[in-house]
């Protein structure tokens, strides 16, 4: 292998693209790496800034909570803000004060994060004391078992993946004993400038490996294989020194840009590419920063929280680059002025590797916990974007395989499903093949563009989904509580006409029961149409319903019936139900008042009858909601609303009227009732003609409005499908 | 010649009774083409068209009751969608409608709601929570941006407002790219 390394490192001076052959994965660049300007530097003190400021999210999740009051004097290592309700799922993790001192203020600042966006963030003024509480996480110094145990104590010391991404760790952890068959150790550090690990390793390197033991023993894992690149043999050596007596295997691997990212580092260290889309978990490998490897180890067995890590400060504007172990919240400006910068720092500091970093908004931001580097390059002339030539230098370096020159067409095209289809979401955005295009395109930047637009689009998509199925939800609702109101009041009805019939008289006998037989019928066949209408509509959407809805909408049904006490959850459900409720008995009441006034305009001369009507109609508001939500369910929007509403009133008026006078007749000259065909061809004069017994009338009237309504439903419906044409 | 003619006979027989027995056995439930055209709607149930959300007004397009052109949210974009399906003709949009607006969602004024719950029934997604002479509040991920609580609010206590962009919502800004003309 050796012997291989150095014909590879001969030959590459005549054939530059034979360093390729010394490692697995395609592509690649040999930037200039620059690492000496730190890692030739001691590890400095620790600088004790004004102020830290810590932001309550600082990986991908959810925010922390604080739990801390402005003026309150804390410790280091005091718990600050825990982790917000399911920390399993929110991906959440608390944070713990780096140092002793004041909370002045909670309070929105600038995120390090390329948007430069605000966020919640603890401002702590340290006193300079540097109190700890000592074991803060109040472990016993045993190992953890299980990968159960190892969790719980990484989510109580706030560890995120320390590389890059900051995942919290706990959450990468699988639940199950045995699923990790080996653990990694990156120490790759590719990145140009950065040289955070290497010293971590030269100095730690026993914690590093305590780290990976008790790692690897609480997850079953039998393999533990470190990787750490050619160009940092002092940490190879003090590396292979802390692992001597142990299992753990130390590797070199080349030196070569993205060696450390995860994919291409378990390429080289296990030969087993990672499928597009899994996870490293899912194949059994777990890989975890050395500095990650460290956190764990402070945690488990000293009890300490993350709240400080090594940084590195360089960059080519700074005089005295160096490497420090930062408090979390030192902002990035006092690390700077510390390295002495050869010109004032009135451009942006970077957060990250010349590669793979982001320029920050403003110089005041705070180191986080996935903060690896500061870096200070004085601005550069931008060199000039040209057309592409397609010369294919960026497919060539594509450590990930993609086609960077076809994603870059679509991306500024805009045409984001085939950039998508491209797999723009596998690319790791190493910025390799920015850094090898001669028309020196900003490749990388047209897919992070790309990516979040998709995100969008999807978000986009997921949000219209919900609010089909909301919509749909709430419509099925209103059209339950409808039936459930109509069921209610038939029964209602039935036990009001059951009394009422007991109590007739004996000589009005037969044609009152008659009528009432007739009215019965009448409003049986009424509710059914009325049911099978109410059920119309419903039943089609039913059909284009998803199962999973339908399911939601049993279990709220179930839900609504048993437990009307639990107030927490059903509560919105309640108060709309209430207001379904009062809607229907709103529009019912103006309904009714429409109607009256119509009735009194149009018989003027049978000012007595319309009395009635109005009376009788008055007198029972609460059989209209159902007819009235009919037309409301069906007609949605107001305009339309309010114009049928008119029309339904007046129909409603005169069929009534017209009904009444027909069922008068009917059961004054004792004929049958044929109950759903009422001729509704009679002159209005005809319906003012008699005088009536006032009990046999008000029994026919019911019947009447039963059926008038039912027509006034049918009628609504008409004119909605004559509206809708 | 009419073993030919018989053969020929046979399989128009047996083609026929194979189609019929298909049509009936994978028939399509619905209307395929109102699906299609809810799918691409906006789904803000906001009424605009003219219909009681975006499912009626699909389904009236379908049935050629109603114009491809009456989504206003969905604006251009959405109705040329729809032509696409329907083979109908592009329509132009009302001059305000042309380019769908930024997403917006509702804001209630904590401070000034009086808890007369006319929002949470005006709501089509059920975006608001509340009781009774409480507080009310928008479910922000929820809200279609509809607007169809704005009016009903007695006090006017409800705004639209851009929703707030969090690290995790941000976009990268595209590239300034100089040469735009050398696509
Ligand atoms: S390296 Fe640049 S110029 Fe060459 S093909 Fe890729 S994008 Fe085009
Ligand atoms: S940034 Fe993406 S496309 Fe470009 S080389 Fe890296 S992985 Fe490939
Ligand atoms: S206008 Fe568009 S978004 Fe609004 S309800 Fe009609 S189809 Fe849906
Ligand atoms: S909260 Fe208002 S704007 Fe949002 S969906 Fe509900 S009614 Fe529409
Ligand atoms: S309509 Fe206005 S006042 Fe009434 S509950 Fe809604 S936000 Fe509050």
């Amino acid at each position: 292998m050796n012997f291989f390394m150095l014909v590879v490192k001969q030959l590459s001076k005549i054939y530059p693209s034979a360093k390729r052959w010394a490692y697995r994965f395609h592509g690649g660049v040999f930037p200039r790496y620059n690492k000496s300007l730190s890692a030739s530097q001691p590890i400095r003190p620790q600088l004790i800034p004004e102020k830290l400021i810590l932001p309550l999210q600082q990986q991908v999740g959810l925010p922390a909570c604080p739990i801390v009051q402005v003026g309150d004097k804390v410790k280091k290592n005091q718990l600050l803000a825990k982790p917000s309700k399911d920390p399993q799922k929110a991906l959440s993790v608390p944070i713990h004060a780096p140092t002793s001192g004041t909370i002045i203020a909670i309070e929105e600042a600038t995120l390090a994060h390329p948007s430069g966006l605000e966020g919640v963030c603890i401002i702590l003024q340290p006193d300079g004391a540097n109190q700890a509480i000592e074991n803060a996480l109040e472990v016993d110094g045993s190992l953890p078992k299980t990968p159960v145990e190892l969790k719980s104590v990484l989510l109580k010391s706030g560890i995120v993946g320390m590389g890059g991404a900051g995942f919290p760790t706990y959450a990468k952890l699988p639940n199950e004993r045995g699923r990790i068959h080996t653990l990694l150790i990156n120490g790759a550090e590719c990145e140009p400038f950065i040289t955070c690990d290497d010293l971590l390793m030269q100095t730690q390197a026993e914690a590093i490996i305590k780290g990976a033991l008790l790692t690897a023993e609480a997850l079953g894992a039998e393999r533990i294989i470190c990787g750490i690149e050619t160009n940092k043999p002092a940490a190879i050596q003090a590396m292979k020194k802390a692992a001597a007596s142990t299992s753990v295997e130390i590797k070199e691997v080349a030196t070569v840009y993205p060696m450390g990212g995860q994919k291409q580092l378990t390429l080289e260290l296990t030969g087993i590419e990672t499928p597009h889309d899994s996870h490293a978990v899912d194949i059994g490998l777990l890989m975890m920063n050395v500095a990650t490897l460290t956190a764990i180890y402070r945690a488990v067995s000293l009890g300490d929280p993350l709240t400080s890590r090594l940084v590195t400060v360089s960059g080519l504007g700074l005089e005295k680059p160096f490497n420090m172990d930062v408090m979390i919240g030192t902002p990035f400006n006092s690390l700077a002025q510390a390295a002495k910068p050869k010109v004032k720092l009135d451009y942006p500091l970077v957060m990250g590797g010349p590669m793979m970093g982001f320029q920050v908004k403003s110089n005041e931001v705070p180191v986080l916990k996935t903060t690896n580097c500061v870096l200070a390059n004085p601005p550069e002339p931008v060199d000039m974007q040209m057309p592409c030539i397609r010369c294919g230098e960026c497919m060539d370096v594509c450590p990930v395989n993609l086609l960077p020159q076809q994603m870059y067409w679509y991306s500024q095209a805009h045409e984001f499903d085939k950039v998508e289809k491209l797999q723009v979401f596998d690319c790791i955005e190493c910025g390799c093949c920015s850094y090898v295009c001669p028309s020196h395109i900003p490749l990388v930047q047209y897919y992070r563009h790309a990516k979040s637009e998709i995100k969008a689009i999807h978000a986009e998509e997921k949000a219209v989904e919900l609010a089909k199925q909301r919509h749909e939800f709430k419509l099925a609702r209103i059209e339950r509580e409808k039936q459930e109101r109509e069921a209610r009041l038939k029964a209602k009805k039935e036990a009001v006409k059951q009394a009422a019939a007991k109590t007739e008289d004996s000589s009005e006998k037969t044609p009152a029961k008659k009528a009432a037989g007739a009215a019965a019928a009448a409003r049986a066949a009424a509710a059914k149409r009325a049911m099978q209408k109410g059920n119309k509509p419903s039943s089609g959407s039913d059909k284009a319903m998803p199962s999973a809805r339908l399911k939601a909408i049993e279990a709220a049904k179930k839900a609504a019936q048993n437990s009307e006490l639990e107030a927490g959850s059903t509560a919105s459900m309640k108060s709309s139900t209430g207001d379904a409720k009062s809607k229907a008995r709103q529009a019912a009441q103006k309904a009714a008042q429409k109607r009256a006034q119509k009735v009194k305009a149009q018989s003027e001369p049978a000012n007595k009858d319309a009395k009635t009507n109005l009376k009788s109609e008055s007198s029972s508001p609460t059989k209209e909601p159902s007819a009235e939500a009919i037309s409301l369910d069906l007609t949605q929007t107001s305009e339309a609303t309010t114009a049928s509403k008119k029309e339904a009133a007046r129909k409603a008026a005169m069929q009534a009227a017209r009904a009444a006078a027909k069922k008068r007749k009917v059961s004054s000259s004792d004929h049958q009732v044929s109950s759903d065909k009422p001729s509704g061809e009679r002159s209005d004069n005809q319906t003012h003609q008699q005088d009536e017994n006032s009990d046999k009338r008000q029994k026919a009237m019911e019947a009447a409005r039963k059926r008038a309504k039912q027509r006034q439903a049918e009628k609504n419906q008409a004119a909605d499908n004559q509206e809708n044409t | 010649m009419i073993e030919a003619i018989l053969i020929f006979l046979a399989l128009a027989v047996l083609f026929g009774l194979l189609l019929g027995y298909a049509s009936i056995r994978f028939k399509v439930e619905g209307n395929p083409e109102a699906e299609q055209i809810d799918k691409i709607l906006p789904q803000t149930q906001c009424g605009q068209c003219g219909y009681p959300g975006c499912k009626p007004y699909a389904e009236a397009v379908a049935n050629r009751e109603a114009d491809i052109n009456q989504c206003i949210p969905g604006g251009n974009e959405v109705m040329i969608k729809i032509s696409e399906i329907t083979g109908l003709e592009p329509k132009a949009m009302d001059e305000a409608a042309a380019e769908p607006k930024e997403k917006e969602v509702a804001f209630i004024n904590e401070d000034l709601c009086i808890g007369c719950v006319l929002c949470i029934k005006e709501c089509p997604v059920d975006a608001i929570l509340g009781a009774t002479k409480m507080m009310h509040t928008v479910i922000e991920k929820e809200c279609t941006g509809c607007e169809l609580c704005v009016p009903v609010c007695p006090v006017d206590c409800i705004d639209m407002i851009p929703p707030k962009v969090t690290p995790n919502d941000w976009k990268w800004p595209e590239p300034n790219f100089l040469n735009e003309d050398d696509r």
